[in-house]
């Protein structure tokens, strides 16, 4: 803190005095704030703060949109944000290619505008915040339901530039989509939560605007009535783009709602629709209208992941706790999120869903929980039999620690 | 691996690595006698290196052990699937204990409910959808060599094939690892469940073509086959038609299953060898394969025809069934094969270029081989983007193998000028290791190295592969020379 003068002053001459400021409120994480935000306007001023971070000893956390600062362990240090916010021009789009290439401080909403003009999109969120950057999703490997169809962010992204922790600009993969030159950095840094580089710019593979589209909700009494069904319709092949399971719905004798969302050539849409009709007609499930959904934001949150079989299963286990979670998975790739707005005794809570998972041997991240919770655990669960190696890439690729310390599995 | 190779064995004086590595294997798994080092040698293409011993492993645990020996003796260890390869990834450059995973070849697991199979490396590419076929489940990356190829090698290589396009290559298809690192523990990376946390270490072992570890077991995704297919293929009078009609049909939000091209030299091939019935006189058919549900399949392939019959196509031949489709795949699948009438030898080569460039470097690869003075055969995975441009040529004439390495130097430069890269799918190997400076900077290769220090693997694994330097096999000209004239009529691509 002594430093702080001139820690600002030093990085105002870098990226100019109307960039760099001590922050009030804003930039903080787990409660911690920076000494200095900083907001450079190239990636070579990206590249000279870190190399500045590293000469004093200073930690430095990348931000984007600032929508998932609540992801990943309390940082054991924090002195810089950096801020990718003026790094946010489109680069280069060229429809015929199916590839565009952005700065990552652009917002997939604008970069989503774009794209649409020319019939394209890019096939990751929506996300519920307008804000979140394409740096940011990366860095979180952030996905959504349509990875039912489309993958997730390490299968759309061919290309990325990334500022290394000594400060060099670097490029990993390239802009064509199809590419085995050199090791696949891109798959590292992606879900790397901001520790092995600073994301700056990406290439992505874009996909075309279905066509048609169509969106059919239907309410199932258990989840795995739910999960079958969902199972039926990936086995037939119908025109899906996201299937989401969210329950349960409270006061209700079918608290469970499937939404599925479909896309695709417009006759094959309409087959799908009226399959998806009679399959639920013969079945247990009902037509719904989706509501709004809770929008309060959650004390605790956790993402568990399992074989798709296990789901039922898991919900069920998840189901039969006294604080009932509100639930949103994903049926066919097993991926599920539970969250509690109210809850009485977090830690309590959390060690039961803990010990839930490790019976069913499935991961468990704590995506949201109080402060002081947080402080105790390490939000990824425990070390995977790899970890050995995980900690020895940190250690080359950032062996002083300058980006985000402490905030990644095993407090990397 | 025969009773007699066994007798062989004992008539040679082995050296305490081979003694070591027989202790850990069984004797009947350690091949070191010369003529049986041989076949280890080479793989589909370029380089030779003869190595000190080759094992032929039967678990992860005997891998495990064969790397800690060799690490024991100093000498490097490169792992060998069934040598398919066309970048010389399954060389041993220095020499050192090639292990081979030919006695891996068990499907451990066919998970039909989760849509996965678990895998040893030596399974071969189409055996997984052999097994899973009954079930409505298929293996997506498809290697032309997929017959032959195996899965430790395609995730070393990241493969591809013609369905990539609209599948993804193989690093889209792993889930997990199972591993043996350089210091000789076993590993596994990822999950079959999704979104594991911690490092992607599975992403960036699949394409590290055999340099950070060797792949023990696979868990790899399947995917349900889809409801209908039909494959259309489209004859044009003019490649340059052709390479637009692929443009129009990317461009116009039809996404192919595949999307395959193939030019007169190839045709004329083709012809000779499989009776086709190409046309002639015809500059460039494209193979286009539609699928999904019968709708969506059907108004795809009503849109592709009209597309190519708006470019000009002279014919649209539409193959609904198996039998038909079959048929229409006949020339692509019999491609190469075919070339090998055409010239004593050809040199393959691997380029991608943004689709939208493909016209302008397709006439910049004919303009180069003609003033070359080569003939070239392009037969190529278009809708990617994903050239392979075959070069013939007589490597008896003094001074012809020179300018041909020449050529394909050019015709690189040509893709990578374009905004492409220096190889989609055969891998960098040791061929194309300096041309890594053309799109990598010192810092971008210096970060990757890096990932190579993490797994401690320096130069125990596959050394002289994807890294400019200038140790290697040797002089490189004179093996150039040799490898090239390996290339026949067994190659794939």
């Amino acid at each position: 803190m002594v430093k702080q003068a001139s820690v600002l002053a030093d990085l105002e001459s870098i990226v100019g005095r109307d960039h760099a400021g001590a922050p009030q409120d804003s930039y903080q994480v787990d409660g911690l704030a920076p000494q200095v935000a900083v907001r450079p306007g190239s990636y070579e001023e990206v590249a000279n703060v870190l190399r500045y971070a590293r000469s004093e000893g200073l930690a430095v956390i990348p931000w984007g949109g600032g929508t998932m600062m609540h992801a990943g362990n309390v940082p054991s240090r924090y002195d810089i944000a950096l801020s990718l916010s003026r790094l946010d021009q489109l680069i280069e789009h060229e429809p015929a290619d199916l590839t565009v290439t952005c700065q990552a401080g652009m917002a997939l909403t604008q970069l989503q505008r774009h794209l649409g003009a020319s019939g394209q999109l890019l096939p990751l969120g929506p996300f519920p915040e307008a804000e979140a950057t394409i740096g940011g999703i990366l860095a979180a490997n952030a996905s959504s339901a349509v990875r039912y169809a489309y993958g997730a962010p390490r299968d759309v992204t061919i290309g990325l530039r990334v500022v290394t922790a000594d400060g060099h600009l670097t490029r990993a993969g390239g802009k064509v989509v199809k590419n085995v030159a050199g090791y696949d950095l891109c798959k590292l840094y992606i879900g790397s939560l901001g520790t092995l580089g600073v994301i700056v710019e990406a290439t992505f593979k874009v996909a075309p605007v279905p066509k048609a589209q169509s969106a059919v909700s239907l309410a199932f009494p258990t989840p795995a009535a739910a999960c079958s069904f969902g199972t039926e319709l990936l086995r037939r092949g119908l025109s899906l783009r996201a299937m989401q399971l969210l329950g349960p719905l409270r006061d209700s004798a079918i608290p469970w709602r499937l939404d599925l969302d479909l896309a695709g050539s417009p006759l094959a849409v309409q087959r799908s629709q009226k399959e998806i009709t009679a399959l639920a007609a013969g079945g247990v499930a009902s037509p719904v209208t989706p509501d709004a959904g809770q929008t309060a934001p959650a004390t605790l949150a956790c993402k568990l992941s399992v074989l798709p079989s296990q789901l039922p299963t898991l919900i069920a286990r998840l189901t039969e706790l006294d604080d009932l979670p509100a639930i949103e998975a994903l049926p066919t790739i097993g991926v599920l999120r539970a969250s509690w707005t109210q809850i009485d005794d977090a830690e309590a809570t959390l060690e039961r869903v803990r010990s839930i998972a490790s019976t069913l041997n499935t991961s468990c991240i704590v995506e949201r929980c109080p402060i002081e919770l947080k402080r105790k655990i390490d939000v990824f669960g425990d070390a995977p039999p790899s970890f050995d190696l995980m900690r020895r890439v940190k250690e080359q690729f950032d062996p002083t620690s300058v980006l985000s310390p402490g905030r990644f599995l095993g407090r990397l | 691996m025969a009773s007699g190779g066994t007798v062989r064995l004992w008539a040679v004086v082995a050296s305490k690595l081979v003694r070591d590595l027989q202790a850990a294997v069984g004797a009947r798994w350690v091949l070191h006698a010369p003529e049986d080092l041989l076949v280890y040698e080479y793989d589909a293409t370029i380089e030779r290196g003869l190595p000190d011993a080759v094992v032929l492993p039967d678990s992860a645990r005997q891998v495990a052990a064969a790397v800690r020996i060799s690490t024991k003796h100093g000498v490097a260890v490169t792992a060998r699937g069934a040598g398919t390869g066309l970048s010389g990834g399954a060389i041993p450059c220095e020499g050192g204990v090639v292990i081979v995973t030919s006695r891996m070849n068990r499907i451990l697991q066919l998970d039909v409910e989760n849509r996965l199979a678990v895998v040893e490396p030596g399974v071969i590419n189409l055996d997984i959808s052999q097994q899973a076929a009954p079930h409505g489940l298929y293996f997506a990356p498809d290697p032309s060599s997929q017959k032959a190829c195996t899965i430790g090698g395609n995730v070393a290589e990241n493969a591809g094939g013609p369905h990539c396009l609209r599948y993804g290559t193989t690093t889209n298809h792993v889930l997990a690892l199972e591993i043996v690192t350089a210091d000789g523990q076993i590993v596994w990376l990822g999950s079959p469940a999704a979104d594991p946390p911690g490092y992607d270490l599975t992403g960036v072992v699949v394409g590290s073509e055999g340099t950070l570890a060797i792949v023990t077991k696979a868990v790899v995704r399947l995917l349900h086959k889809p409801e209908c297919t039909i494959t259309l293929l489209a004859i044009f009078d003019e490649v340059g038609q052709a390479s637009e009609a692929v443009s129009a049909i990317i461009g116009e939000g039809v996404l192919p299953a595949a999307l395959e091209m193939m030019d007169k030299n190839t045709m004329e091939a083709v012809e000779a060898a499989v009776h086709a019935g190409y046309p002639p006189d015809a500059g460039a058919v494209l193979l286009i394969e539609v699928e999904g549900l019968q709708e969506e399949a059907q108004e795809e392939s009503d849109a592709v025809q009209a597309i190519c019959r708006r470019l000009a196509a002279r014919e649209v031949r539409v193959g609904l069934s198996e039998e038909e489709r079959e048929r229409l795949w006949a020339g692509r699948k019999g491609a190469l094969g075919a070339l090998g009438r055409l010239a004593p030898s050809y040199y393959i080569l691997d380029g991608v270029v943004p689709r939208s460039r493909l016209p302008s470097v397709l006439s910049g690869v004919y303009e180069a081989c003609d003033r070359h003075g080569f003939r070239v055969a392009n037969v190529f995975h278009a809708g990617d983007g994903n050239l392979h441009p075959n070069v013939m040529f007589d490597e008896r004439v003094p001074g012809t193998t020179e300018r041909v390495l020449q050529l394909g130097e050019e015709i690189m430069r040509l893709c990578v000028d374009a905004g492409g890269s220096i190889t989609g799918e055969h891998g960098v190997g040791y061929e194309k290791r300096s041309y890594m400076s053309w799109i990598f900077t010192e810092d971008d290769l210096e970060v990757m190295s890096r990932l190579k220090a993490a797994f401690g693997a320096a130069e125990r694994f596959n050394p002289g592969k994807v890294f400019p330097t200038s140790k290697g096999c040797g002089e490189v000209s004179s093996r150039m020379r040799a490898a090239i004239a390996k290339v026949g009529p067994d190659a794939y691509v």
